[in-house]
């Protein structure tokens, strides 16, 4: 996919961070990539024809780039990247991506993100580069040890919902939650991951008086 | 002097290109022929978007082969960027140029013929450098603002084929439009890939369609087709100028909600008929025609069910309808649940069956309501035919028309041909 020109796109990676048997982080050299939190990259091992999308995970001041991979069992480009080595090249397409939040609401909204799995990505992002963003981050996981990186967000914010095991700070879907818990129709609703997860979310919102323009979705898979 | 041929598939940027291009030929004491005929040199302007436009390009290819072995083969558009290997390695075939080098085919073949043997990438990449386009295909100016598109939609192999969304500067199109008014030109179609991401040194897609509806003289503009994302209640006020056309394609894909997030659409099903009921509780008679995509992984029964059922309810007095082709290296190619080509021809025989239903109910509510026509063609038993502002293909008897001319007429009945039209009366005479 031709995005930028010649070699201008070639990233190093600094680190692998491993987060559970299967979630990494990979913290890759910037070269001065401007980007918006909320966008994603194109992303894939130097010199190969496979890449895919990945949110970015880090900050827009943050001196590198971090990205959130879930290695899919049937995968291809998440398995590759796991067994890279830091000091390895990778190719790096974008930022690309509409799944921002505007200038002026960033001070004055009031937020609601919902992430399921590694689609809590672009919302570290946002709150890495927005310190004092009003949110509340529903996080949808299979089991506690899900939780990447929980620190990063303060307490009242982060409310984790298991669906396999009873760890999380409320046990159950995120979809369950949000039922029992509803918003505001002024808040701005950013949600992320599987679709299943988004179609629902978006019903359950409609429900509670929010209007659609104030939904905001990026689809994983 | 030379004889060139030129042949155009897929999109109207395509069109806009090729126009542009068989201008320039024009201009440069090139004789152009058609495309069944006899030339020293054939333009295959291809497309890429499905595995039938793949197939169409091979053939149009072999096509000029036929009828002149020895004509110089060149092959440009969104297939020279997707297959070129192939294309490189297809015998006959002498060139392949990227869309990104279009515009540069006449220096390429000059180049030729002074027997310099070019390497098409040694050309600058040039998005806009097209010359206004007089010797036109059509009486419908296209005017080209922009080029690529983000999207990124999961089916869809045009972000890398056309790059990533480019915009052409605001003077550069206002003058284009200029310059084919005053070459006589009555209707300015705006064509890109997505054009309502229009955006250049702050000036947005609304606002440049207001710029353009401020040009003096009489013409009248069309967007055309056109995603619906990114609106603001201003567009809607901009259809009440006289100039702009009542008329939008838009681009609705899937009526299912599920089927939409898969496919990464920038909109939701509801947002969309939020978006087209507006338009039409503003100005009733609004003409929307549409794309639809059946068959997309995972598509069910019920997915499909309200696919139809949003066409029906939106009256969209024409479907384009795709059955869903993988494109390789989309998302959508690695998704589970590929339907049966067999599902997916029922499902875009019946999308068809209503689109065909859909036109006659939306000519009929036409009938009676004047419409500005500019004559297209005149035939040799006399008819005229040609659009009306709401996109109806018209046909008029009536005697002493020229072809570009604005005439008013009332629609007043269906005519069943090869296309679905309506016959008129003189508006003068209603009255
Ligand atoms: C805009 C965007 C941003 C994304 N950001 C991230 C991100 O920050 N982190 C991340 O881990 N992934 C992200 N993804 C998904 C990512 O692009 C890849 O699809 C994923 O890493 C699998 O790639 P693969 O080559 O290993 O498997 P593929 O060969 O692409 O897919 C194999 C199968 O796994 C399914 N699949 C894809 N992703 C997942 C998943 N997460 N869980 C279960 N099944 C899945 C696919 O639908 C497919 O059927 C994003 C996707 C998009 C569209």
């Amino acid at each position: 996919m031709k995005l930028r020109s010649n070699n201008d796109n070639q990233h190093q990676l600094l680190e692998l961070r491993h987060l559970t048997e299967s979630t990494y982080v990979l913290r890759i050299d910037r070269r001065g990539l401007s980007f918006r939190s909320g966008q994603h990259i194109l992303l894939g091992e130097a010199g190969s024809i496979h890449n895919r999308e990945y949110s970015v995970y880090s900050g827009e001041k943050d001196d590198f780039f971090e990205v959130l991979i879930k290695e899919v069992d049937e995968g291809l480009v998440s398995k590759q990247l796991k067994k890279l080595k830091p000091g390895s090249t990778l190719q790096i397409e974008g930022p690309l991506g509409f799944f921002t939040i505007e200038p002026e609401l960033v001070d004055s909204g009031k937020f609601l993100f919902v992430a399921t799995g590694t689609g809590i990505a672009p919302f570290h992002s946002f709150v890495r580069s927005y310190p004092k963003i009003k949110y509340q981050l529903l996080h949808g996981v299979r089991k506690e040890e899900e939780a990447y990186e929980r620190n990063a967000y303060p307490t009242e914010k982060y409310k984790l919902c298991t669906s396999q095991d009873e760890k999380g700070d409320f046990q159950g879907r995120v979809t369950d939650y949000l039922r029992q818990n509803p918003v505001s129709a002024d808040t701005h609703c950013y949600l992320c991951g599987n679709f299943q997860m988004i179609h629902e979310v978006f019903d359950i919102l409609e429900m509670q008086g929010v209007p659609p323009h104030q939904v905001h979705a990026e689809v994983y898979f | 002097m030379k004889k060139i041929a030129f042949k155009t598939l897929g999109c109207r940027l395509n069109q806009y290109e090729t126009d542009a291009l068989a201008s320039r030929f024009h201009k440069g004491s090139y004789q152009i022929v058609n495309y069944n005929e006899p030339a020293d040199i054939y333009i295959v302007n291809t497309c890429t978007v499905t595995n039938q436009s793949d197939q169409k390009s091979r053939q149009t290819i072999h096509q000029a082969h036929k009828v002149n072995e020895q004509g110089l083969m060149v092959v440009t558009g969104c297939m020279a960027n997707n297959h070129k290997q192939s294309l490189l390695e297809t015998p006959g075939i002498d060139y392949v140029v990227d869309n990104e080098r279009k515009s540069s085919i006449f220096s390429i073949i000059e180049s030729h013929f002074r027997g310099e043997h070019p390497d098409p990438e040694g050309f600058d990449e040039d998005l806009f450098s097209y010359e206004p386009a007089f010797k036109t295909f059509h009486t419908r100016s296209l005017i080209k603002i922009q080029d690529g598109c983000d999207n990124f939609c999961t089916f869809c192999i045009i972000p890398s084929v056309r790059g990533r969304a480019v915009s052409r500067p605001v003077n550069a199109i206002l003058d284009n439009i200029r310059e084919v008014l005053d070459h006589g030109f009555k209707e300015v179609v705006l064509t890109g890939v997505n054009i309502g991401r229009y955006s250049f040194e702050g000036t947005s897609f609304e606002q440049l369609v207001a710029k353009i509806l401020e040009l003096p003289g009489d013409f009248r503009l069309r967007i055309s087709s056109i995603e619906p994302d990114g609106f603001t209640p201003h567009f809607f006020e901009l259809f009440q100028h006289e100039k702009l056309a009542p008329h939008l394609h838009l681009c609705l894909q899937s009526g299912s909600e599920a089927i939409l997030l898969k496919m990464r659409r920038m909109y939701t099903a509801r947002e969309f008929r939020q978006l087209a009921e507006k338009l039409r509780y503003r100005y009733p008679d609004f003409n929307l025609t549409t794309d639809i995509i059946v068959g997309f992984p995972g598509e069910t029964e019920k997915d499909f069910q309200e696919s139809l059922q949003m066409a029906k309810d939106l009256r969209f007095s024409h479907i384009h309808t795709f059955k869903y082709s993988v494109r390789s290296g989309t998302r959508a190619e690695r998704m589970d649940g590929h339907l049966l080509e067999k599902v997916k021809n029922q499902r875009s025989a019946l999308v068809r069956k209503l689109s065909d239903e859909n036109k006659l109910l939306y000519f009929e509510q036409m009938a009676g309501k004047p419409q500005r026509m500019l004559v297209e063609r005149i035939s040799a038993d006399g008819i005229a035919r040609g659009y009306g502002q709401s996109y109806i293909p018209l046909r008029t008897k009536i005697k002493g028309l020229e072809r570009n001319q604005f005439l008013d007429v009332v629609p007043d009945s269906v005519y069943f041909g090869k296309e679905t039209a309506m016959w008129t009366k003189d508006l003068r005479k209603t009255f």
